[in-house]
């Protein structure tokens, strides 16, 4: 049943999304989602859900929430000024929209929570884990039952990256302008902190296999050693030039010619024999992990390649 | 009302006033914000639709497919905001001089 706290945060969640929508600055908006992201990894703890709530601290709020903050300090203040057309009677109806609609979805969905299914997908899953080349549900179902949708997931991000770096002359990022850092304390902090959170990204790497934990969570952990490295000059480390693109596609790339092997070998598309299971899925997670590390990476830069 | 529905409601919340604002704005951070926000509570509707059934051992199904839309989200508010600094940068050119030369 629900207690205080679950109702204290359902508010707070909504008055963060509500500062986060109508900040009268980028700045505050940006910072209200933050906030936003930080609440919600709360929740998703409170909903019971370790994975997710990794996730969201490490992608969801830690890179979106670097990409937003870099995008926002470029120009604070808005820059398309909304017309002052019955602005008032805007505002009105986009309430008077948004209350309506929020009933109408809110009946809608809370009455199709309560039906129960006849055969729940979750029951299915949760029995066939035992089958499975890993031990952790939520890896068996990203690695082992739904592969698919984790293979176009990282092709999504793989095209990502390379449209943004489409856009630019340099689109191997050979000629950024590097930030130069000359103070000891953040050069210090970056020495000390960047080997503890490469190997934490291996920890959770490798521990994706058994609990909570896999290639995204350590991805992000990866993206965010390399902005560090970035944003304090620290730049010789970070992947440019040729193989740039090549670290952005190797999961892709791994993923599909572990589908090719499986399919070669007899069995059907992306469906790893029991033997060789473990270790497959394991080194496709390894090369999700560093394409979602230097993909995410390049799109940072790829958004901020010159310091006017 | 159960714990799963409050939040059921919360997320639908999310959504609507999150789509309805990427709408509305014609601010094009504020936008991908907004699209951030609504994101969000369609995740919050899927975690606590996991919930239902037995809230002491979730679903590990609608669990996958959230952290699948995590990521994807993540790379196209990447994507979004590469595009949106570009098309900024290039009006700064326009309205005034300043050195900024890729």
């Amino acid at each position: 049943m629900i207690d205080v706290f679950d109702v204290l945060l359902g508010v707070a969640v909504l008055l963060g999304a509500a500062a986060a929508l109508y900040g009268s600055r980028r700045i505050v908006g940006v910072m209200s989602f933050l906030v936003l992201g930080l609440l919600l990894t709360v929740l998703w703890a409170r909903l019971g859900a370790p994975d997710i709530a990794i996730a969201e601290a490490a992608i969801a709020s830690g890179v979106t929430g670097a990409f937003l903050l870099a995008a926002a300090t470029d120009h604070p203040e808005t820059s398309h000024e909304e017309g002052n057309v019955g602005r008032r009677t805007l505002m009105v109806l986009e309430a008077a929209i948004g209350v309506s609609a929020v009933t109408l979805v809110g009946v809608a969905a809370v009455s199709a929570a309560r039906i129960a299914p006849a055969d729940p997908l979750e029951v299915q899953a949760s029995a066939a884990v035992a089958d499975a080349v890993v031990d952790h549900p939520i890896t068996a179902v990203l690695l082992d039952f739904r592969a698919y949708d984790t293979l176009l997931e990282i092709a999504v991000l793989a095209a990502a990256v390379v449209a943004a770096l489409a856009l630019l002359c340099d689109s191997r990022l050979t000629r950024v302008a590097w930030v130069t850092e000359t103070r000891p304390v953040v050069l210090g902090f970056v020495r000390l902190i960047a080997p503890v959170v490469v190997m934490l990204a291996g920890w959770l790497l490798v521990a994706g296999s058994t609990r909570p934990g896999g290639a995204f969570q350590a991805g992000a952990m990866l993206t965010g050693v390399f902005l560090l490295l970035y944003l304090s000059g620290r730049a010789r480390s970070m992947v440019t030039g040729k193989w740039l693109v090549p670290a952005a596609l190797i999961g892709l790339a791994v993923f599909v010619a572990a589908g090719v092997g499986t399919f070669a070998a007899g069995r059907e598309w992306l469906d790893v024999a029991d033997g060789w299971g473990g270790v497959v899925v394991l080194l496709i997670e390894a090369a999700l992990t560093v394409s979602i590390g230097a993909g995410l990476a390049a799109l940072f830069i790829a958004g901020n390649p010159e310091r006017a | 009302m159960s714990r799963a529905e409050l939040f059921i409601i919360v997320g639908v919340a999310l959504f609507v006033f999150g789509a309805a604002r990427m709408l509305l704005t014609g601010d094009l951070i504020r936008r991908v914000v907004a699209l951030n926000v609504a994101g969000a509570g369609v995740f919050l509707i899927l975690m606590s639709l996991a919930t239902v059934r037995d809230a002491s051992e979730p679903d590990p199904v609608l669990h996958a497919l959230v952290l699948t839309g995590i990521v994807i989200t993540v790379s196209i508010t990447g994507f979004a905001l590469a595009l949106i600094r570009r098309i900024e940068r290039t009006e700064i050119v326009r309205s005034g001089p300043r050195e900024s030369d890729g």
